[in-house]
């Protein structure tokens, strides 16, 4: 184990990024978020960022190839999927069990996609446990321990003044090995408090495969004001788009996130949607989270961060929705 | 406010009860004690879970157009600035006014909410006011059916407050109003929180949703927040309401409604002075024509 004195913590980043480009959580305008680290930046550790890492192995928008065409002719030219180097420090042991959902998503089931694959390969993952979830956290239900993150090539834990990093793979090690601001030294994992909101999604999936015409979806979804707040701030929720921008002579592909609260999300060419109203929206993202997301890769698609709960413009909350479709009655 | 919401209680269950009214939309409590979100009753027995607190912020006006093709009446409680909304969705025609019934509830102010989540539930009387409702002057619903209790005394507000920050953002050159928007507008998700709970934005189909002609580029980049920050801005001129509701629902904490509020300054400025939704037969500015509108641009 290794020990850093949290006053080192810039030098700690700088040393870092002279191996990787490194994202650490900065507050800026009133919003965390993992920025590029540059000398300067501030880090902010007080609470988990509001918008997930997901868009550093899958960006809101990334070009995927260009293309040139004149008369008849037309040439493709590959964009490098994104290859580089990159540290996330600070990661919340919740957004690495999302990392995971995300590799079944991009990289199982017969088909590994290149430019999520080229990102994880290159991604260190440094988690820091949490000491004090928020109101909105339940990670403990999803069956997360929060204080340390099995899937992170570095835990880190903070005692306060200090910082405790441990590693637990070799790419890990081989990376605290390089680092001179660190000294050697040991720590007990401080404690940490459990999530104040409980929930059971265990087993809720056989029930879902039986409540799709449930008159429930219908009254749940009359406040939702069919924004993608939810979505785009939940670190598991991955639908995008493929979409092309011609100008002139060239142009280029690209892909950017999509959201199923949308309404043109399911719209077909010729107009048809079969998903037309809220109802069918809000229904196919509960169920994809605690019904579809289960049955294909046998895990609720929910870490219990808490985001969507904290941002919802209406109050739609993941956690009474849970309980209320465990409670309701289904006539078999 | 007990009397108050023992009253809301009673007329809901009421209206549903005697069948004058197939829904009602009214806020119960929500997950934590600083939230009264939305709630829609059809059963009478549901009536007591309605709720009127200083966390009722909600707009709820803008739900009247998923029920437009309703076969029956809705009946809805509104403060003041829903109330507004109505009369700006009236003035569009997008709702039926014999199809509503409107049980106003005087306002005395939201708190904000944000503060509350580092405050107790007994210190409720401490909490400042959201920011929207600091510097309200309609309190009180100016259209209704029924007022579920005596109009509150609006207080007495400092117009230059009403402006305060577009004041401020006037006063930087015109490269620190770009550097300004451009950083706020670079933080933009495009989640359409904003357009989705604006009572403003009432039409059927959202330019920004069109595939052919895509106005609007799917890239979340900073060319397409800026035309979608500004178009929608724009598209609301005169018809903003201001009641905040854009700014409170932004998860990226956006100021929203200093660009609104911009927009309604110029406008009282240009063509006098109009406060949008306060008198049904008071059209838009930029919604008539006028023959003494300014023409310097001619």
């Amino acid at each position: 184990m290794k020990i850093l004195d949290k006053s080192k913590l810039k030098d700690l980043l700088n040393s870092l990024s002279g191996e990787a480009q490194v994202f650490a959580p900065v507050n800026e305008d009133d919003v965390i978020k993992f920025q590029p680290w540059t000398d300067g930046k501030e880090v902010d550790l007080s609470s988990n960022a509001l918008l997930p890492p997901k868009d550093l192995l899958f960006p809101q928008t990334e070009t995927m190839y260009r293309y040139t065409t004149k008369g008849m002719k037309a040439e493709v030219a590959e964009v490098a999927a994104g290859s580089e180097k990159q540290v996330i420090f600070a990661i919340r042991p919740c957004d690495v069990r999302s990392f995971l959902m995300m590799d079944d998503v991009f990289l199982t089931k017969g088909y590994e996609d290149d430019y999520y694959k080229n990102k994880r390969d290159n991604t260190i993952l440094i988690s820091l446990g949490c000491k004090d979830p928020e109101p909105t956290c339940f990670c403990d239900s999803m069956g997360i321990d929060k204080s340390e993150s099995e899937h992170a090539d570095i835990v880190m834990f903070d005692l306060g003044e200090q910082l405790a990093l441990d590693a637990k793979t070799d790419a890990g090690k081989a990376l605290l090995d390089s680092l001179s601001e660190l000294e050697d030294g040991s720590a007990d994992k401080p404690d940490t408090a459990e999530c104040i909101i409980k929930v059971e999604p265990q087993g809720l999936a056989e029930k879902l495969a039986k409540m799709f015409e449930h008159p429930y979806w219908e009254e749940l979804s009359r406040k939702c004001i069919g924004c993608g707040a939810c979505t785009y701030l939940c670190p598991t929720c991955h639908c995008f788009d493929i979409r092309r921008k011609n100008v002139g002579e060239e142009g280029f592909q690209f892909r950017c996130w999509d959201s199923c609260m949308f309404s043109e999300y399911t719209r077909m060419a010729g107009g048809h949607n079969p998903r037309p109203s809220k109802k069918e929206r809000v229904r196919n993202r509960f169920l994809h989270k605690l019904q579809y997301f289960p049955e294909r890769y046998d895990k609720v698609a929910c870490v219990g961060c808490g985001r969507c709960l904290a941002k919802c413009p209406v109050n739609m909350d993941i956690t009474r929705i849970i309980k209320e479709l465990g409670e309701v009655a289904v006539n078999e | 406010m007990m009397d108050i919401v023992q009253k809301m209680r009673n007329k809901a269950k009421e209206l549903l009860e005697q069948e004058e009214v197939k829904l009602v939309i009214g806020w119960e409590k929500g997950t934590f004690w600083y939230q009264s979100p939305p709630m829609f009753i059809t059963n009478p027995d549901d009536a007591d879970r309605l709720v009127w607190d200083q966390f009722c912020i909600n707009n709820l006006s803008k739900y009247l157009l998923d029920y437009k093709h309703l076969d029956g009446k809705i009946a809805l409680f509104v403060k003041g600035c829903d109330a507004r909304g109505i009369n700006r969705l009236l003035q569009d025609q997008q709702i039926n006014r014999d199809k509503l019934v409107i049980l106003g509830v005087p306002c005395p102010g939201m708190k904000d909410a944000e503060a509350a989540k580092k405050a107790k539930e007994n210190q409720v009387d401490q909490l400042p006011l959201a920011e929207r409702c600091a510097d309200c002057t309609t309190p009180n619903p100016m259209v209704f059916d029924e007022l579920m209790a005596d109009e509150v005394v609006v207080a007495e507000i400092d117009e230059t407050k009403r402006f305060e920050s577009v004041l401020q953002l006037e006063e930087k050159a015109s490269d620190e109003k770009y550097d300004f928007w451009k950083s706020q507008y670079d933080k933009c998700i495009r989640c359409f929180a904003c357009r989705n709970v604006c009572p403003a934005c009432n039409c059927r189909e959202c330019c920004f949703d069109l595939a052919e002609p895509e106005w609007l580029g799917k890239r979340v980049v900073t060319s397409e927040n800026q035309f979608f920050a500004l178009t929608r801005a724009m598209h609301v001129a005169g018809r903003c309401i201001e009641c905040g509701e854009c700014e409170r629902v932004c998860p990226m904490d956006i100021p929203i409604m200093s660009l609104n509020k911009k927009i309604i300054k110029d406008i009282n400025n240009l063509f006098g002075d109009y406060d949008a939704g306060m008198d049904l037969e008071d059209k838009p500015p930029l919604g008539k024509y006028d023959e003494n509108d300014p023409e310097e641009f001619m």
